[in-house]
């Protein structure tokens, strides 16, 4: 039992709680509430992050059941990992909105802290269906927090991606009721201990509780063609609710990631999923393109990010997976910091929002060029930044698997349309100036939160190059643990053998 | 019963599919709502189905299976409130843009 | 080999005050280091040094300095230090700011890690720097379109070079199994005999030629010209084009030598170079004639290393420095011209010998060089050239000279007419500034290249062949052959070549009229910018109709796409075998056909009826209350229970809500989608009917079991359903409750701020009526209490019969509910503190809290405990930790309910007050 493992869950728990009642007082206490609770997350992901690297995987039977009959809280290399991401991009986000946006709406700071407890608690749950909790706990945090700032585009997104997700939340109860037919427990490490031994007859409602299970997955990631969902939602929602989206996909991807290494490796859903996946970079890739807006850019950008994860993952070989791991990291926070560049930019322009289009100058300005420019050499994948090196380690782990030519291929090719379509924003931006210089002289006074925000993700943008060395180290780590799955059926399990009832 | 049960859940999905896929958001909760009911069924029947019994260890068996039970509770309860939310937003739409239309197409766009 | 590390890091610095001098001190420190080490390397020394950076991809902060190095380091450093010199004089007060010298810097580092990286996965890093750095240096006067187009289509072309170095690069460090240049070149043998040789040399010859410019991808260097002066001195001359012919040298022991080398990169060069050559005479604009010329003597470098002898090697080395030493001092020299005379376009210019007759004097002497007179560096490189195209065998022993002696034909013709048109000729007509010298220092740099053209053409033993024999061998990885450098080897057929190009090149300077015309009918064919660019607009307007047409396909397309998939998964699952049922079906009984009946019967007229929202929400009604009636058949009454109220609430809300939207759905689907959409919707219940009939009809072990005996006996509780969600999986119910809680929350931030329009009359047009129903008034008072008291009781005994938090909360609700319709918000206001959210969160932080009180005790979060108590009167009576949590369950259900239907209902009442 290790406490510990309740914290990411039970502080922003007690943070919404406090926030929502603490709001009655005005909007300062809530800030306040908000800003501790996320901020304190980081000490706890940090030391979460050292237990797990000690190498045995840590758990929490919650209600002291132990697994598979009560909840389990299990801690691995990847759980921490993403713990740490998402405390990472949750503070930088959060000293952003609390510095522009946060007083757009009601209740902000409370739907900021349930989403990171779904999000955190979906990286830890050990139980399928806990899983499925979590997974409605971030939803409908995401629905509230994507219609925040009254505008009409927000709502009709919300509602779209709401009634999506409905759908979507039906599917995983299906699958969750296929799979407790055809295995008779939730514990994803039960299930991947009883995987092997499942009689023939149930092996069909096994597998088609599986593949449903990856489709729910993959809609949350917005892999092709399950995706179409998310440039309008993220493209036109507040920036720092956009940045902290960032973080979503990747509990979907995370989420596959867990599944088909530990319950359904016997799936080989790896072509599937890689065919998949070169679709999703592409329609990345065009989008990043096709985008009239910084915003919506950077939202294509998501999806490619999300195309170029499972690229690798759909290799299943520890060096695909460490590759992926790495960059789970820095796309999440480059793209974070796409999104919250392109919030200033449209603070910044007035009326002109993020348009890609000629628009005012922005006179004596350098931080907000250098941030783009930063932001974009890391989305891009350019060096001497981690996209760059990710992109390396994820064709090197391609080399000589199947398909290895059209994986080179794509991955080079999106990366020069994300590299033109940046190059394109950012000059039709911050170069192509003069109309309207007279009229631009309005400038909204920059917050030091907000600027400390978003050099945060830029300065661990640029930390997690410099150290990429042991980053890719603990990457390894990662990988290797999660292919070890008797390792963590056995962790999860105990001495009690898998299978029995 | 398994038969009827199985065909009951699937007209529930084809109506709640059909309503979902309607051009108009009230259509929409409707069919949301349907494929609610119906995957609380294919929940329940995840374990098997026991006539006429409870879940209720003080009385004589059979028992049926309390788990699948105890997460329909948990599904019902959580799709009531994300039917409440959806019901808000479409509130909203409604006082935002005036209609409850679902896309701005041609199929179900501004006439 | 610390040196390049210290210098990374100053060049990457922002150079503040004074600008131009921070960056000089920066070039200079290097160059001093750089010195420094020189003498080791002369040694013949190969100084290495190594920092581990990403040692799982096999990347090093792996740096060399060997001959090669040293070589084009010194060129980078040297005429670093000469373009800032010349910047700082060039540029206007207002450009010579810190971003200029920072850009530059920046693109000096890069360039010095290219060359003296150890490692190629580092070099491809700084190659791609040197990309990114040209980028923003082109495009720095950012005013202007052609900056902008022009560093656009440098970053693409060479961009998409990188790229396919990149993909090359992996497969050389997949072959050698390291990306460490040392044993790279030492597997050259490995590498060309592996079957993807070909395609990764075509991988790596696409950066390589990208970067320097090579037909056909050369159209990028001229557009690049839009860069301030001192930039396209520096990169397009000396140092960023290099950089290509600097891999070709660099990985020249491990890829060439094979027949396809040979013949791409010998083919490449040569075409570039002749046709380079040939363009570069009919450039109006100065800079245009220096680019299309640098084109064309990279063509010579590449073909010079595509003839693959160590002779020809050598002449390359050689001909860079020649290349970076004249061709520097002439885009300086057309800087000069340019800022003091306000235009470049040869047809304008004049008789500026007049007016500045030294630059001329310079210039003619660049120019001079670049024609390959003798007494010059080039006419020495130039010749080796020569002599190497004999080298061949037949019959390209006699074709590859007369090529040869053609591209020197043309580059005479380019330079006379650089000389001639701008500094010969009649007097200048109208310029926009009244030419004259430039100041003093502006100068400098230029004669110090200049004076080393003519120091190398003259005696070109002394000055450079140490540093080429040095340069030379660590290219060849191996003993260098016989050469010497000399002015004058006698009468020879080079000799003869070199007095051919020179008189044809006059000649054909003179007869220049009679070719434009001809030119200017091709040349507009064949732009590769143009092609870029209606590439990249092509793909752009595709990409923009495919995600137009996503963006039209709205929610639909996702969910059917959704659906689809999801049918597919489930086929899919199947695809081994289908179900097979080992159950015997129980007996349905007439009840269960009733049920159906019943069901089915509401579908439909769900379906058929749902334009009438009215009565399709009815029909909602009917459909839930079999379902609850099916869960009473199916052995689970607290899911009656619930569903029964969650029911009642679900359309309460649904009827509310109608009050705001419209009464009826306007048909607005065509059949066609129709159809479709009931296709789907088939297919959809006909997958989920067969997945539920599989499941149903093959049972297996369930943990069901353990529940089953350990609720009494583990949780205090005889209703397993119950204890299950309060003590086995209460994370679940903490997280549900939360889920209604946040429910709760937005929709108070939801409806926040907005005014929905009432309704004044109903939907049939007939007013409102007026009063409350008396009946209801009457009839609500006493169900409020009556409702508490159910409630508790379902609360207290819901760990052992049906009941609990849920169900006791939707109780609860309901009642309160009905008050709201027979008294009005106002009465009930009054009456009830209307802070339903901050009850949700109390019931939320209840349960959460009594989870954490087993903490207290050493036990994990959520482990309940259970004693019993005798009350007086009631008896003997279990107290679990769980009903506390229950309890919290309770609070958050009643307050989720009533703050959902009361901010709506206030929106309700929002009109009728107002």
């Amino acid at each position: 039992m290790n406490g510990l493992l309740l914290a990411p869950i039970l502080l922003p728990l007690a943070g919404g709680i406090v926030a929502m009642l603490g709001g009655r007082r005005g909007l300062a206490a809530e800030r306040l509430v908000g800003a501790a609770a996320t901020i304190l997350l980081l000490p706890v992901a940090v030391a979460l992050f050292a237990v797990a690297d000690e190498g045995p995987i840590v758990s929490h039977a919650v209600g002291d059941w132990p697994a598979p009959y009560g909840i389990i809280l299990v801690l691995d290399r990847l759980a921490a990992w993403m713990l740490l991401v998402t405390a990472i991009v949750a503070t930088a986000a959060v000293l952003v909105a609390i510095g522009r946006s946060d007083g757009a709406g009601r209740h902000f700071h409370s739907l900021f802290q349930f989403q990171l407890l779904g999000v955190n608690g979906a990286f830890l749950t050990g139980d399928l269906f806990n899983l499925f909790v979590f997974f409605e706990v971030l939803l409908i945090a995401s629905y509230a927090l994507l219609s925040h700032g009254s505008r009409p585009e927000r709502t009709q997104a919300a509602i779209r991606v709401a009634v999506l997700n409905l759908l979507g939340s039906t599917l995983f109860l299906v699958a969750i009721g296929c799979l407790y037919a055809a295995a008779g427990t939730l514990n994803l490490a039960d299930l991947a201990a009883r995987a092997a031994t499942l009689p023939a007859d149930r092996l069909g409602l096994w597998q088609a509780g599986g593949w449903l299970l990856i489709v729910v997955f993959a809609l949350k990631a917005a892999v092709l063609p399950l995706g179409f969902w998310l440039p309008g939602a993220y493209g036109v929602t507040d920036g720092a609710v956009a940045a902290l989206f960032s973080v979503l996909t990747k509990v979907g991807v995370v989420a596959i990631v867990r599944c088909c290494t530990l319950v359904f490796p016997g799936l080989d859903a790896g072509p599937v999923l890689w065919a998949a996946a070169i679709g999703t970079l592409t329609l990345g890739a065009t989008g990043m393109l096709a985008a009239r807006r910084l915003s919506t850019l950077a939202a294509h950008a998501v999806v490619l990010s999300v195309g170029l994860l499972l690229v690798s993952i759909a290799h299943f070989t520890r060096d695909s997976l460490a590759a992926a791991t790495f960059y789970l990291a820095h796309g999440t926070f480059a793209t974070a910091a796409l999104f919250l560049v392109a919030m200033r930019v449209s603070a910044v322009r007035g009326g002109m929002g993020d348009a890609l289009a000629e628009g005012p100058a922005l006179r004596g300005r350098l931080a907000l060029p250098a941030a783009f420019l930063l932001a974009a050499v890391a989305v891009a994948g350019l060096p001497p930044l981690g996209g760059f090196l990710a992109k390396l380690a994820i064709l090197d782990a391609a080399t000589g698997a199947r398909g290895a030519a059209w994986t080179f291929a794509a991955v080079l090719a999106a990366s020069l349309v994300s590299i033109v379509a940046l190059a394109r924003a950012g000059t039709t931006v911050f170069w192509k100036v003069g109309r309207g210089d007279d009229q631009a002289a309005e400038d909204p006074p920059s917050s030091p939160l907000a600027v400390a925000g978003t050099g945060l993700l830029l300065a661990v943008v640029v930390a997690l190059a410099l150290l990429a060395g042991p980053a890719f180290g603990r990457a390894d780590l990662v990988a290797g643990q999660l292919l070890d799955r008797e390792g963590y059926i056995r962790a999860v399990l105990g001495g009690r053998p898998g299978g029995g009832g | 019963m398994e038969g009827l049960v199985a065909v009951a859940i699937g007209v529930l999905v084809a109506a709640g599919v059909y309503l979902a896929l309607r051009p108009r958001l009230f259509s929409v909760l409707l069919g949301i709502t349907l494929l609610s009911y119906a995957v609380n069924l294919f929940l329940l029947a995840a374990g098997g189905l026991v006539v006429d019994a409870a879940p209720l260890t003080d009385r004589p068996g059979p028992y049926p299976d309390p788990l699948p039970q105890a997460l329909v509770l948990t599904a019902i309860v959580i799709s009531f409130g994300m039917t409440a939310l959806v019901i808000v937003l479409t509130l909203r739409a409604m006082s935002e843009r005036g209609h409850d239309r679902v896309d701005d197409g041609p199929d179900g766009g501004p006439a | 080999m610390p040196f390049v590390l210290a210098l990374l890091p100053a060049a990457l610095q922002r150079a503040r005050v004074p600008p131009s001098a921070a960056a000089g001190a920066v070039a200079a420190a290097a160059a001093a280091l750089l010195a420094w080490q020189a003498p080791a390397v002369a040694d013949g020394q190969l100084l290495l040094f190594s920092v581990p950076w990403v040692p799982h991809i096999g990347l090093d902060f792996a740096f060399r300095l060997d001959g090669l190095s040293l070589l084009f380091a010194a060129l980078i450093v040297g005429i670093g230090l000469l373009v800032i010199l010349y910047a700082h004089y060039y540029l206007s007060d207002e450009d010579r700011n810190g971003r200029f010298f920072a850009y530059l810097l920046l693109f000096m580092g890069a360039m010095l890690g290219v060359v003296t990286a150890d490692n190629l996965l580092l070099l491809l890093v700084f190659w791609e720097l040197t990309s990114l750095s040209s980028f923003l240096l082109i495009g720095f006067w950012r005013g202007s379109a052609e900056a902008r187009q022009g560093a656009r289509l440098a970053l693409l072309v060479t961009g998409a070079g990188g790229l396919a170095l990149l993909a090359g690069v992996v497969l050389i460090g997949d072959i050698v199994g390291s990306y460490s240049l040392g044993e790279v070149l030492a597997a050259g043998d490995a590498i060309r005999g592996d079957d993807r040789y070909p395609l990764l040399l075509a991988l790596v010859l696409l950066g390589a030629f990208t970067k320097s410019a090579q037909f056909p991808f050369h159209f990028w260097l001229p557009h690049a010209m839009a860069a301030p002066t001192p930039v396209s001195a520096y990169l397009h001359s000396a140092t960023m084009v290099k950089a290509g012919i600097f891999l070709l040298m660099r990985l020249w022991p491990a890829l060439a030598g094979s027949e396809e080398w040979f013949w791409v990169v010998g083919g490449t060069g040569l075409v570039t170079m002749i046709f380079a050559a040939y363009v570069a005479l009919f450039q109006h604009d100065l800079k245009g004639l220096l680019a299309y010329s640098t084109v064309s003597q990279l063509g010579l470098i590449t073909l010079l290393l595509g003839l693959g002898t160590p002779l020809a090697e050598i002449a390359a080395v050689f001909h860079v420095i020649n290349h970076a030493a004249f061709k520097a001092s002439l885009f300086m020299a057309a800087g000069i011209v340019d800022h003091e005379t306000g235009t470049r376009d040869m047809r304008r210019l004049s008789g500026l010998a007049r007016h500045m007759p030294y630059t001329a004097t310079l210039a003619i002497v660049a120019a001079s060089a670049m024609a390959g007179v003798p007494l010059l560096n080039g006419f020495i490189s130039k010749e080796m050239f020569f002599a190497e195209t004999f080298a061949l065998p037949a019959p390209w022993s006699w074709v590859m000279p007369l090529a040869a002696t053609l591209g020197g034909l043309f580059s005479v013709a380019y330079s006379a007419r650089f000389v001639h048109d701008v500094f010969f000729g009649g007097q200048a007509r109208d310029l926009p500034r009244t030419p004259h010298e430039p100041p003093r220092f502006m100068r400098v740099p230029v004669e110090i290249l200049v004076v080393i053209c003519l120091l190398v053409g003259l005696g070109p033993g002394l000055i450079v062949e140490p540093a080429l024999r040095l340069a030379a061998s660590a290219l060849l990885q191996g003993p260098l052959p016989a050469f010497s450098l000399a002015l004058w080897h006698g009468l020879n057929l080079p000799v003869l070549m070199s007095v051919v190009a020179l008189a044809g090149g006059i000649a054909l300077y003179l007869a220049r009229r009679y070719l434009w015309s001809l030119h200017a009918e091709t040349a507009r064919a064949l732009s590769g910018k143009r092609i870029t660019e209606s590439t990249v607009t092509a793909l752009s307007a595709a990409s923009t109709w495919l995600h137009g047409l996503i963006d039209r396909g709205g929610l639909r397309l996702s969910l059917v796409a959704l659906l689809l998939v999801a049918l597919a998964a489930g086929v899919a699952g199947f695809l081994p075998g289908p179900p097979v049922p080992t159950k015997v079906p129980l007996p349905a009984g007439l009840a269960g056909w009733a049920g159906f009946a019943a069901l089915a019967c509401a579908a439909a007229a769900t379906v058929v009826l749902h334009r009438e929202r009215l009565l399709a929400v009815v029909c909602v009604g009917v459909i839930g209350l079999v379902v609850s009636l099916a869960f009473v058949r199916l052995s689970a009454p607290d899911l009656a229970l619930t569903q029964l109220l969650v029911e009642v609430i679900t359309v309460l809300l649904l009827l509310l809500a109608m009050y705001f939207l419209p009464q009826r759905s306007p048909r607005e689907s065509s059949g066609v989608r129709r159809a479709v959409d009931a296709f789907i919707a088939f297919l959809a219940g006909a997958g989920a009917a067969v997945l539920a009939w599989a499941m149903m009809l093959a049972p297996g072990e369930t943990l069901s079991g353990f529940y089953l005996g350990q609720a009494k006996p583990g949780g205090g509780g005889y209703n397993v359903v119950n204890v299950i969600l309060v003590d086995f999986r209460a994370l679940d119910t903490l997280g549900e409750i939360t889920v209604l809680g946040i429910a709760a929350f937005a929709v108070v931030a939801i409806l926040d701020r907005i005014e929905l329009p009432g309704r004044p009359l109903d939907w049939d047009g007939r007013p409102w009526p007026a009063g409350r129903s008396l009946l209801l008034e009457v009839l609500s008072r006493p169900l409020l209490p009556l409702a508490l008291l159910v409630s508790t009781y379902l609360l207290l005994r819901g760990h052992n019969l049906p009941g609990g938090g849920f169900i006791a909360g939707l109780v609860t609700g309901t009642a309160v509910l009905v008050q709201y319709l027979g008294h009005g918000n106002a009465w009930v206001e009054a009456r009830l503190p209307p802070r339903y959210t901050s009850v949700a969160a109390l019931g939320i932080a209840l349960a959460a809290v009594t989870g954490l009180a087993s903490l207290a005790f050493g036990a994990p979060f959520l482990t309940s405990t259970f004693g019993y108590l005798d009350w007086p009167v009631v008896g003997r009576f279990e107290v679990a930790s769980a009903m506390v949590f229950d309890l919290g369950v309770y609070l958050a259900v009643v307050g989720v309910v009533l703050s959902v239907l009361a901010t709506i209902g206030r929106q309700h009442n929002a009109p009728e007050a107002g």
